[in-house]
């Protein structure tokens, strides 16, 4: 699964520390996320698309190795 | 994140102290034979298969108990250091404990399975008994590491 997590960081202009206070998980925890060693549940999936303000579907797309 | 088997985060290090004190002092009492009469206790024992005797079942009896209280307090140490919550706990870190949970059962079962096959008599003993207390440890080292891994990983930029 692709994200855009560090996009929508940037535009916001939060750091991953500022980030991880927002949403109450650990600055490692959204550092495996956007390296896309991790893959959020649809609770936190929601909190991030929340704070940034865009529909979860911009935030996370599926890929073709998703599917098999 | 809410974990119902989880401890609060402060019982980690009276979890080490446990530990510690419990694996090193219990080393000690082991190697040397150590027996001191204070802990003679009459417990209640279920079941009793001496050497050279008959089987014992439900029978108040003397034991010494001091390596007994010692093996307690590693076992309590263990789980405390092990199912300690973390200063934050989130989701990340209850999927990187469960994932280090399975390692170490595979881990653990694994040196079990070689020591059967390359371990005999008395060694193997100690095989079991160490065995007793090796799946918490396992669990601990991995779990560390991998924490220990994450915090290493690259910091973005501030």
């Amino acid at each position: 699964m692709k994200n855009s997590l560090k996009v929508e960081r940037a535009k916001h202009n939060l750091t991953q520390a500022e980030l991880a206070e927002l949403i109450k998980v650990t600055r490692q925890t959204i550092n495996a996320m956007e390296l896309g060693k991790y893959v959020p549940s649809t609770v936190l999936s929601l909190r991030l698309a929340a704070i940034f303000q865009v529909p979860v579907e911009q935030l996370f797309q599926l890929e073709e190795t998703d599917w098999s | 994140m809410k974990s119902s088997y989880l401890l609060a985060y402060s019982c980690k290090k009276w979890g080490w102290v446990l530990l510690i004190f419990g694996a090193v002092l219990g080393l000690v009492v082991l190697n040397l034979d150590w027996e001191p009469d204070v802990f003679n206790l009459v417990v209640p024992v279920i079941i009793d298969n001496p050497v050279m005797a008959d089987l014992v079942i439900f029978r108040m009896q003397e034991q010494n108990l001091l390596d007994e209280m010692l093996g307690g307090l590693v076992i309590v140490g263990s789980m405390m250091v092990a199912f300690s919550k973390e200063k934050v706990e989130d989701e990340y870190i209850a999927k990187i404990r469960l994932d280090s949970l399975a390692w170490a059962v595979y881990f653990n079962q694994g040196l079990l399975f070689l020591s059967l096959f390359f371990v005999y008599g008395m060694s193997f003993l100690w095989v079991m008994i160490f065995n007793l207390f090796t799946l918490t440890w396992f669990f601990i080292a991995r779990f560390n590491w991998l924490k220990a891994k994450m915090n290493k990983s690259r910091r973005d930029e501030e």
